[in-house]
This record gives structure tokens, C-alpha cells and sequence, in this order.
């Protein structure tokens, strides 16, 4: 009895221990270079990073450029290095734990909203099993079944930041639709009354001329 | 249960909640330049949305913690959590309108030497910031019932979260389909004009050109 609900007590705790969910969304404007940094605990995880560029605040607010992102682990190492990219995902697998940098360069002379996200896998019951065969197999598959859940849960982040950059070029189309056929109206309007009075002052000229 | 066993459980209890308060510390690190420079992150939040952040200022030298100063606005522009000069902090509320909350931080001017500093910020919005301590409290589960519910609600989480998608995405489409029409209607529009003006250019010419006796 006494073993029992000792085991059933440092189950519990293994449990609670191992499944540790780390994410974080925000959204920030970048001017020329902006760096984070995240605390990862456990070697052997697997690091998710995805970024979207939301808008540019240009000049039509439309920016094809996008933005660098360098990814440097805790002694400083480049673990990857995306250029020039406007929405990006990409994992790895954690082989040192510390503390991991992101920085994200803007090359274009515009303003850039950034949505930026990190997700941290940790699965500990790998070296677990190993160690206690008596492992409820349950615990084990509600903690994968966690993982997976929370890896939607960034996918499905990274989806509505797509969504929202894609919604802000959907309403700049409309927009720029309308200002173009009226600023062309305007502009066949105006080429046209230039001629009429360029002709006129034309014939006036030589009929003046002419008719003297 | 014997002694032994008891103080056996009190030990796994005592790391099990440290554990958690361990758990917290996951979270992403802003460096703030030392001279003008305000960092901000937004987000863009549902209505009805449990909203909890904490920040501390980091500093390897731990003799002397420079301060910061945050303030959290609504996207209608009402301030919801202001504080000066201080080393660490947290925030909670709920949010009562849809749209773009944004925390900004700056390193105050009276600091000391010229390094930039870096806050360790924890925001926590909707499901993650739900505080599982207290229901397990209160509805009295724990083990494999507590995961259960957790799992239960990431899984209503993501439910929401598609749901607000399709709608996005249909309202998306709207505007596709009404950007189609204008394009349309406004280049029939412009050729419209196009066909009108040089008629009338015509109609001018001939008129001036009969009244010049040239015609």
C-alpha cells in the first residue's frame, strides 16, 4: 500500500515535471535590427520558430522584401540563417542548453511589422521509459498527445499571422483598384482638354498669320 | 502509510510545485537600448481573453538591477497597467475589446553606465495563462484527470481559434470578390470616359474648324 502510493505519487510529479509547454506570439515593429533571446532548458527538445511579415509601411504599404533572420545558439554558433524571407517555419533539434538568439535584420528603408513565434518541445519521458518499465504507457501517450497539441496550436499561429498580412494586402487591392481607375479618368480628362487647347492655340496662331 | 512514506510524498509535493514555478521561467528576452529606445510587442486579442505577463529585468552583474518602465495600452487607448522605475513586475486582466493590445517598455534615463538591458518577459494569453493549480484545487482532480482536462482545453483552444480563421477567411473573400467587381466596373468606367472625352475632343475640333471657315 505504502509503495503504491509512493509510485503513484512520483508518477504524478514525473508527470507534471515532464510536460512543459513554452510559446510565445508577439508582434513588434522592427526598424533596422531587433534581437531576442529564449531560455531553453532541456537538450534534446525541439525548437519551433516561425515568423510573418504582417505589413510594410511603405510607401503603397506593399513590401516584397522581407526581412533576415540569423539563429545563434548559447556559444554563439549559427544554427541557421534565413534571408530575405517574408514568412518563414522552421525546427531544429536543441543539442545545447542555454540561451538562444534570434536576430532579425530589416534591409528596406520602411518600418516592418513582424509577427514573430517560438515554440519548445520537451518530451521527457524517452530517457523515462528506458529507466521504469512499470511506466503507465497512458501518462506516456496523453504527454505525446499534449505535444502534439501545442504543436497545432503554433502551426495554427502562424496560419492566422498569414492571414492577417494576407487581409492587409486583400484591402490595399481594393483600395488601389478604385484610386486607379479615378486618377485615370482624371488623367484621360486632362490629356484630353491639353489637346484641345494646344490645337486651338495652334490654328489660331497660323490663322493669324496667314489671313493678315 | 508510514512515516517515512508520508515525508516521501511532502518531498515529491515540495518539487512538484517548484517545478511549475520552474515551468514559468520559459519565456522571451527583450534587450532595450540604454539611451531613448521604447520596445514594443502587441498582439491582436480576442474579446473575453485572459491576458497574464510578467517581466523581470535581467542583469548579470547583481550588484546593481537597472529599472525599466511599462506600460500596457488597450487598442482603444486605455491604459491598463502603467509602472515606473521598478525591476520586475506582472500584469493581469481580461480584455474587454477586440484588437491590438501593445506593452511597451523603456529603460529609464538615470541608469547607470551604458549597456543595453534585458527584460525577461512572460505573456501568456487565453488557454496557457489559465491557472490549473487552482481548478485542480477546486474540482479536487489531479494525475491523469487534471492532464485530461488540460488536453480538453487546448483542444476547445484550437477549436476557437479555427473557427475565428474561417471566419477571417470569409471575410476575406468578400473583399476578393467585391476587389473583382470594382476592377471591372471601374475599367469600363475609365474606358467609358476615354470614348466620351474624345468624341467630345471631336465635337470641339469641328466645331472650331467650321467657325475658322477651314472645314
Amino acid at each position: 500500500m505504502e509503495t503504491w502510493s509512493v509510485r503513484c505519487a512520483f508518477i504524478v510529479t514525473m508527470v507534471l515535471l515532464s510536460i512543459t509547454r513554452a510559446a510565445v506570439g508577439i508582434r513588434f515593429v522592427i526598424d533596422r535590427e531587433e534581437c531576442f533571446s529564449h531560455n531553453v532548458q532541456y537538450e534534446g527538445d525541439t525548437l519551433h520558430v516561425s515568423f510573418v511579415v504582417i505589413k510594410a509601411e511603405g510607401l503603397w504599404h506593399y513590401g516584397d522584401d522581407g526581412v533576415d533572420l540569423v539563429i545563434k545558439g548559447p556559444a554563439g554558433e549559427q544554427i541557421h540563417d534565413f534571408r530575405d524571407k517574408t514568412s518563414e517555419k522552421h525546427e531544429f533539434v536543441v543539442h545545447a542548453k542555454g540561451l538562444y538568439r534570434f536576430c532579425f535584420t530589416n534591409k528596406s528603408p520602411y518600418h516592418e511589422t513582424i509577427d514573430f513565434d517560438v515554440h519548445v518541445g520537451h518530451f521527457a519521458y524517452y530517457d523515462q521509459h528506458a529507466k521504469d518499465e512499470h511506466f503507465t504507457p497512458l501518462l506516456e501517450q496523453i504527454a505525446k498527445l499534449e505535444e502534439a497539441l501545442y504543436n497545432i496550436q503554433f502551426e495554427q499561429h502562424w496560419l492566422e499571422a498569414q492571414t492577417d498580412r494576407q487581409a492587409i494586402v486583400n484591402d490595399g487591392m481594393s483600395q488601389r483598384a478604385i484610386h486607379k481607375a479615378m486618377i485615370e479618368s482624371v488623367a484621360l480628362i486632362g490629356a484630353s482638354v491639353l489637346q484641345v487647347y494646344l490645337l486651338q492655340r495652334l490654328f489660331e496662331r497660323k490663322l493669324g498669320t496667314s489671313r493678315v | 502509510m508510514g512515516k517515512r512514506g508520508m515525508m516521501v510524498v511532502m518531498a515529491l509535493l515540495m518539487v512538484c510545485l517548484t517545478s511549475n514555478l520552474i515551468q514559468k521561467g520559459d519565456a522571451i528576452w527583450l534587450s532595450l537600448p540604454a539611451k531613448s529606445g521604447t520596445k514594443c510587442v502587441s498582439e491582436e486579442i480576442q474579446n473575453n481573453v485572459v491576458v497574464l505577463s510578467d517581466y523581470v529585468v535581467v542583469s548579470e552583474d547583481h550588484s546593481y538591477i537597472p529599472t525599466i518602465s511599462v506600460k500596457v495600452t488597450s487598442p482603444y487607448g486605455n491604459n491598463l497597467h502603467h509602472n515606473e522605475n521598478v525591476t520586475h513586475g506582472q500584469f493581469a486582466f481580461t480584455t474587454n475589446e477586440a484588437g491590438n493590445y501593445l506593452a511597451c517598455f523603456w529603460a529609464d534615463g538615470h541608469n547607470q553606465g551604458g549597456g543595453d538591458v534585458s527584460v525577461n518577459l512572460d505573456w501568456r494569453t487565453g488557454i496557457a495563462a489559465k491557472d490549473w493549480e487552482s481548478v485542480a484545487r477546486k474540482e479536487k482532480i489531479e494525475g491523469v484527470e487534471l492532464e485530461l482536462r488540460k488536453l480538453e482545453g487546448a483542444v476547445e483552444a484550437i477549436h476557437e481559434n479555427l473557427l475565428y480563421l474561417k471566419s477571417r477567411e470569409a471575410e476575406m473573400r468578400t473583399v476578393s470578390e467585391k476587389t473583382n467587381a470594382r476592377v471591372a466596373w471601374f475599367s469600363i468606367l475609365s474606358l467609358g470616359v476615354c470614348i466620351t472625352v474624345s468624341a467630345l475632343q471631336l465635337w470641339y475640333l469641328k466645331r472650331f474648324f467650321q467657325k475658322k471657315k477651314l472645314i
